[in-house]
């Protein structure tokens, strides 16, 4: 970070710039329960993380100064032309800081977003960094559930309301009617669910890992929940074969695709049952990450794989109509295929 | 003198035994000691034991490739960490001082970024373990001045660090949500996921290396002498020397590219084995050797069932290390007997 | 048969430290380099012991030149004997003096049962093989020393080369070891030692080669060459004689 002499001056700077700004009353109320000031105009924010990124793309595309990470050339397919090749300016939170806040200053931010842990660390660095550059910057809460509060929160910033309560209202819909189908559902009759990562496919999620949040959602049962904690862990194959999972769903094209065929996977349920899934991830993962509202259209991909009696809808059409609205970008019958088969 | 390394050698088999013993009963998955003593038996005679597929499965290919693995390491690095103690003439040295750990490592965490297959990671960890101690047998051996043995230490010191700020720089610039838990993972150490073909790169480097450790183990005792001494006595210092770290690298860079970074094995073993047997290099390797399987063995056995996920082993080895060695510094008599 | 140097220049690849060193060491002689500390006595020991190269002139063993002989044929008839230390690992006494077996054995090869007994041998020939078993590192400095001498006549070599065997030992050790220096001579090896004390050379040695800034100042029988104007010239400052009724010599530093 900045160097305790420069601070003061950015400060002081900083006082100046914002001094109109920070002057207006109205405020909104952000995930974290800050109050944030809601700039004059808003034509530029600056994404602190990866899944801010994808919801401000969402939302307001052209908003968007660029990506943390640059996009890949299969991932800009499927993005706006002109938006999701813009440049990658790195990210202020998360594992890696990688932005020089001075860098960020030179793109002339009128707003800075981050979507994730609204924990104490991430609120006082979200002061730190509004005070010392004068540039507003609202956290969003990134659970899977707060997504459409979320929405709401950067409608009110960016005056895109209108936008955001339409996005907002499909993903509460969207929630809504799973979760009304699932409950119906005693426990006996949902299946047990192991996450698989990695090209052995030995590393999982634990129970309140991020990676594992739709899943839980779904009401299935994490194989790996009874180990307490919140991150990743590797396992070993016996650990598996003692689990003995319904399903498998992985992220990894080479675990998938070596799994049907070894021997020693070949006693575990789901495989025998033909029920390992790979996830898509284009443009955006639908299970895993970055964890933003891409995994929305996930949820009915899951929920599909793990209650296909009362999810009868086609996948294709639903994802189709999620590109559609959120991507804003059609996507031809031959990139669905791709997406769908999980190619990377 | 034979009688008390005889027996000393005997509790190191029984501890050998009895661990291998555990390893195969423990495990996640429930196998029953008459399943094992079924299986085995079917091994033999080659009838048909019975059992399911899935026990044949946990025994034979998940269990046995990993037991076998953890003796090989354990010894490799056991053997390698004496042998190192000797030829630096110093019993606080492990295998990775002159960089075969970082270079391995290296190899890794870029194999690792590059999303390589796990072959070629495993390879690129074997190579980055032979290039670094090569580079630093260079380096060293163009300073013609000074003890030749403290001169390979400090360059190992100064080109291991090198090697850590390039694992940093690659763990900065990995992906955080894909590669960065690989390779945290795989630095912590782990013999997870250990199936029958990751031995062949094992077997034929630990077995190589440590056949000629042992082969030359009787000229270690003179080696571990002051250069002086020790090319007094008759022996030609600087081929041996050579030979005794390209072995222990070999086998140190191995045991890396299988399982990642294990400490304290090559540290503390030689140590315990030299409390059983003595110091004498004759006696002392074969011991570590038998010593480090075991412990290494118990540790994964450890790691693997103390809970539904996988501990990372160099972790263990420390947390099961440290305390045991200060009581045995505080025990001993004094001298590093 | 013996070890011999002629225009011998000696030294460090970047530094010369003395020539025309002209030196014979025969079997069954006492021989000692005197001189002050730091001017070349232990160099030129590590060189007539092919420990370090010669700088100029020959060195050679028995009529062959030194540089000819690989380090196991070198070990085999040369024995060093360095000041003793304290060691890193507690060996026992026994295998210390085993290890003087080494140009003995082949490369691979464990101690045999010859060697054993020629270990064995060596520390009742010095009359400490009470000490086999204790460690290295427990034991006192002048048992050390014997041990390192111990370590090797096990080499079997003809001739024995001994770095200040007195140095850090003291007063009452110190008679010990020379007088096992000098039974060695009369059981026919020749013997090289350095000192810094004219007494030493005096009653332990035959002949004895002054040295001073690496260079030999006289070279001949002791008795001879141990007088009070060489010793002043040898160390550039008094000397005095001290002489008892018996008209044996000891000399004090001025």
């Amino acid at each position: 970070m900045l160097r305790p002499d420069r601070r003061a001056l950015l400060a002081g700077l900083g006082a100046v710039l914002a001094a109109p700004r920070l002057a207006r009353a109205a405020t909104v109320r952000d995930g974290a329960g800050r109050e944030v000031p809601i700039p004059g105009k808003v034509e530029r924010i600056f994404p602190a993380g990866p899944p801010a990124a994808i919801q401000i793309y969402t939302l307001a595309p052209d908003l968007l100064l660029g990506w943390p990470r640059a996009n890949r050339p299969e991932e800009r397919e499927f993005l706006l032309p002109g938006v999701g090749d813009r440049p990658e300016i790195g990210r202020i939170t998360g594992r890696g800081n990688s932005a020089n806040l001075e860098a960020v200053l030179q793109l002339k931010p009128d707003l800075i977003i981050d979507s994730g842990s609204t924990g104490r660390t991430y609120v006082e660095l979200a002061e730190r960094v509004q005070s010392q550059t004068g540039i507003p910057y609202a956290l969003l809460d990134g659970r899977f559930a707060q997504i459409p509060a979320s929405y709401r929160i950067l409608g009110q910033l960016t005056g895109r309301s209108e936008r955001a309560e339409t996005l907002a209202r499909w993903c509460e819909e969207t929630m809504a009617t799973i979760s009304g189908r699932i409950a119906a559902i005693p426990t006996e009759q949902r299946p047990s669910v192991y996450y698989a990562r990695g090209p052995r496919g030995l590393e999982t999620g634990l129970g309140g890992s991020i990676n594992v949040e739709t899943l839980s959602f779904l009401g299935a049962r994490n194989v790996a929940a009874e180990q307490p904690g919140s991150g990743l862990a590797q396992v070993s194959l016996e650990q598996v074969l003692s689990w003995n999972p319904d399903v498998i769903v992985t992220i990894d094209l080479a675990f998938a695709e070596s799994v049907r065929s070894d021997p020693n996977w070949a006693g575990v349920r789901a495989v025998r049952e033909g029920r390992v899934h790979l996830s898509p991830k284009l443009p955006f993962g639908w299970v895993d990450f970055p964890p933003s509202v891409n995994r929305m259209i996930g949820l009915w991909w899951l929920a599909k794989l793990l209650y296909p009696a009362q999810f009868p809808e086609e996948i294709r059409p639903l994802a189709r109509n999620f590109h559609i609205l959120f991507y804003q970008v059609t996507p031809s019958e031959a990139q669905l295929d791709r997406v769908l088969a999980g190619r990377g | 003198m034979a009688s008390p390394s005889l027996r000393g050698n005997l509790i190191a088999l029984g501890l050998l035994g009895l661990a291998v013993i555990a390893a195969f009963a423990l495990g996640r998955f429930p196998v029953s000691p008459g399943d094992i003593l079924r299986s085995i038996w079917s091994w033999l005679t080659g009838t048909p034991s019975g059992l399911s597929q899935q026990i044949e499965t946990v025994i034979w290919n998940i269990r046995g490739p990993r037991v076998l693995a953890a003796i090989l390491c354990g010894a490799a690095l056991a053997v390698a960490g004496a042998a190192f103690q000797g030829l630096f003439r110093n019993p606080l040295v492990s295998p990775d001082i002159l960089g075969a750990s970082s270079g391995a490592a290296l190899g890794a965490v870029i194999g690792i970024y590059f999303s390589l297959g796990l072959l070629a990671i495993q390879l690129a960890a074997f190579a980055g373990g032979l290039v670094a101690v090569a580079a630093v047998y260079a380096v060293g051996s163009t300073i013609r001045r000074g003890d030749p043995v403290l001169v390979l230490v400090l360059t190992g010191v100064v080109v291991g660090s090198l090697l850590g700020a390039g694992i940093g720089l690659i763990k900065y610039w990995a992906d955080p949500y894909n590669q960065l838990p690989a390779i945290t993972f795989w630095l912590l150490g782990s013999l997870a996921g250990t199936a029958r073909p990751d031995l062949v790169p094992l077997l034929g480097p630990v077995l190589i290396g440590t056949g000629v450790l042992l082969a030359l183990r009787w000229r270690m005792n003179v080696m571990s002498l002051p250069e002086e001494e020790a090319r007094a006595l008759g022996l030609a210092t600087g081929p041996l020397r050579i030979a005794i770290v390209a072995a222990a690298t070999l086998v140190t860079a191995a045991s890396v590219a299988a399982a990642g970074i294990i400490g304290w094995v090559g540290l503390v073993v030689p140590h315990l084995a030299r409390f059983l047997v003595g110091p004498d290099f004759g006696r002392l390797l074969p011991t570590a050797a038998i010593l480090g399987g075991g412990y290494l063995l118990a540790i994964d056995t450890l790691a693997r069932t103390a809970a539904p996920v996988e501990t990372p082993l160099g972790i263990l080895t420390a947390v099961v290390g440290t305390p045991f060695f200060i009581w045995l510094l505080a025990s001993a008599r004094g001298g590093w007997s | 048969m013996s070890l011999s140097a002629s225009a011998l220049a000696y030294g460090y690849p970047a530094r010369e430290i003395g020539r025309d060193i002209e030196l014979a060491l025969q079997a069954g002689e006492v021989m000692a380099l005197l001189g002050p500390n730091g001017h070349g006595k232990t160099t030129l020991l590590k060189t007539m012991l092919g420990l370090l190269p010669a700088r100029g002139g020959g060195l050679s063993l028995n009529g062959q030149a030194l540089e000819t002989l690989g380090a196991g044929a070198r070990a085999r008839a040369l024995g060093y004997v360095p000041q003793a230390h304290a060691g890193t690992f507690a060996f026992s006494v026994a295998e210390m003096v085993l290890m003087g077996r080494t140009a003995h054995a082949g490369l691979f090869a464990a101690p045999s049962a010859h060697d054993r007994t020629v270990a064995r041998a060596m520390l009742e020939r010095l009359g400490i093989a009470a000490l086999a078993e204790r460690p290295y590192t427990e034991i006192s400095g002048g048992e050390r020393q014997l041990a390192l001498v111990a370590r090797a006549l096990a080499q079997e070599p003809r001739y024995i080369i001994l770095d200040e065997p007195t140095a850090s030992l003291d007063f009452g050790n110190q008679g010990k070891v020379m007088a096992q220096i000098r039974r060695l001579a009369a059981e026919g090896l020749g013997v090289l030692f350095t000192t810094h004390d004219p007494n030493q050379a005096l009653r332990y040695a035959d002949r004895v080669m002054l040295l001073r800034d690496g260079r030999a100042l006289a070279s001949g029988p002791a008795a001879a060459l141990l007088t009070q104007d060489n010793l002043v010239a040898l160390y550039g400052s008094a000397v005095e004689i001290v002489r008892d009724a018996d008209g044996r010599l000891a000399f004090l530093p001025g």
